[in-house]
């Protein structure tokens, strides 16, 4: 074996793509030949660099999308049986069964989508690891003076935290998410059956705004500034119940109310 | 591949089992092609629809390489489609992307610019050096994806490779060092 036919084989060794004859061959050119074992040595540590890039898993919106298509097509043609794909919790199918997609194959609806509805997706693509987790929260405390501090060094803002057990909804305790490419705060709270994740950052302008209310995709999605802090809350409860939310958060900061 | 059919509540079954669990794969591989994470998901969605539609044709084998071929048939609709919507320069002028902002979170610069560097590839470099050496495909296998012999994947995995190592050289300023030193 020559250099020129060694040095064309130094990927072809690598990627495994050699019979076992001609790696013995290739490895005793190797021996007599530094220049390729250069290559080689290059070509793998190429190869490391790219294979220690982090994955990115499927986002939870992407999923609940596709089971919902899934099963509006399996339903289309008889009732859906009862089986369940795997990884998928009941709980959470449920959950995923109550997204609302758009009736085209979703390029289109994808496509044309304004950045209020992608932050409204990713509002409710939180919430919805909130909801179908198994571990809803970071932090799990209804005291605020656990779960204030917890943020600390994980974000670069300090979150107001209130318990607000009084006006129905005790503080389940808190995690940290990522919203428009930041690390935001999510406090989690609790509704009789249901459970309500309310994001919060600090607002570029002061002017409180009052809460905006909207349903969308089965879920009630709210949106305010009130104390200098930009507001999202998400969950599946009733309009009406989350207007009584946003007060009772307003109530807390010292706002309107 | 043939004509689409309607599936039954049985196949939309079976598809769960043994497609869905390469969602992964398929929104990775369509997040390397588009560049962009809000499209990638249309695209990877786009696909599993068509997969579902084509899977009476699936005769079993590895479902991965299947899968992802019918995701870069996907993204090449959609540009298609997006070239007939947008003046030609804008096309050619656009520009790769620099890293997106998880891409900014991963620990150490080192990664960081591996990751700049294959998004900056063109097309055809990057698609080949994702499937081999992210989605670990066989020659056999990427072939079938990309729809090319053999012979032309082992030449353009070799140029996206020298010109991986070169921009890789480039940009950390190690034009003397071997990519060992990084």
């Amino acid at each position: 074996m020559d250099c020129a036919t060694c040095e064309a084989m130094v990927d072809v060794y690598l990627d495994g793509e050699m019979s076992a004859a001609d790696c013995a061959a290739f490895e005793r050119a190797l021996e007599r030949c530094p220049e390729c074992r250069r290559r080689l040595d290059e070509a793998r540590a190429l190869s490391a660099l790219l294979r220690e890039l982090p994955a990115e898993p499927a986002p939870d919106l992407l999923r609940a999308r596709i089971d919902r298509e899934l099963r509006s097509i399996a339903g289309r043609s008889r009732r859906l049986s009862a089986t369940l794909p795997p990884r998928t919790s009941l709980r959470w199918t449920a959950m995923a069964a109550s997204l609302i997609v758009a009736a085209s194959l979703g390029w289109l609806g994808g496509s044309l989508s304004t950045q209020g509805s992608r932050d409204a997706d990713e509002l409710v693509a939180g919430y919805l690891r909130v909801a179908s987790s198994e571990h809803p929260v970071d932090v799990v405390s209804s005291d605020r003076h656990t779960v204030k501090p917890w943020f600390a060094g994980k974000i670069d803002y300090s979150p107001p935290v209130h318990d607000l057990t009084s006006d129905g909804f005790p503080l389940l305790g808190g995690r940290v998410d990522i919203f428009d490419g930041r690390k935001v705060a999510v406090l989690v709270y609790r509704h009789n059956q249901h459970k309500v994740a309310l994001t919060l950052w600090p607002a570029g302008s002061g002017n409180g705004v009052p809460a905006h209310i909207e349903q969308r995709d089965g879920f009630v999605l709210a949106q305010w500034r009130q104390a200098g802090f930009e507001l999202r809350a998400v969950s599946d409860i009733e309009p009406a119940e989350m207007t009584a939310f946003t007060k009772a958060v307003d109530r807390s900061l010292g706002g309107g109310g | 591949m043939s004509d689409a059919l309607e599936p039954d509540g049985d196949t939309v079954e079976r598809f769960r089992t043994v497609m869905l669990p390469h969602l992964d794969a398929v929104y990775g591989f369509a997040r390397w092609l588009t560049r962009d994470p809000v499209r990638a998901q249309d695209v990877a969605q786009e696909a599993m629809l068509r997969a579902l539609r084509y899977f009476h044709a699936f005769r079993g084998g590895e479902a991965r390489p299947w899968l992802l071929r019918i995701v870069r048939n996907t993204w090449h609709d959609a540009r298609k489609r997006r070239d007939a919507e947008q003046p030609l320069e804008v096309v050619e002028n656009e520009a790769a992307e620099g890293p997106t902002p998880e891409q900014s979170a991963i620990a150490g610069d080192r990664r960081r610019h591996v990751a700049a560097a294959l998004a900056a590839l063109p097309a055809e470099a990057r698609e080949v050096l994702v499937l081999r050496e992210i989605e670990d495909l066989t020659y056999k296998e990427i072939a079938a994806v990309l729809d090319l012999p053999i012979g032309t994947v082992m030449s353009r995995l070799a140029r996206a490779r020298e010109k991986l190592a070169g921009d890789l050289r480039s940009r950390l300023g190690r034009r003397d060092h071997g990519l060992r030193d990084l």
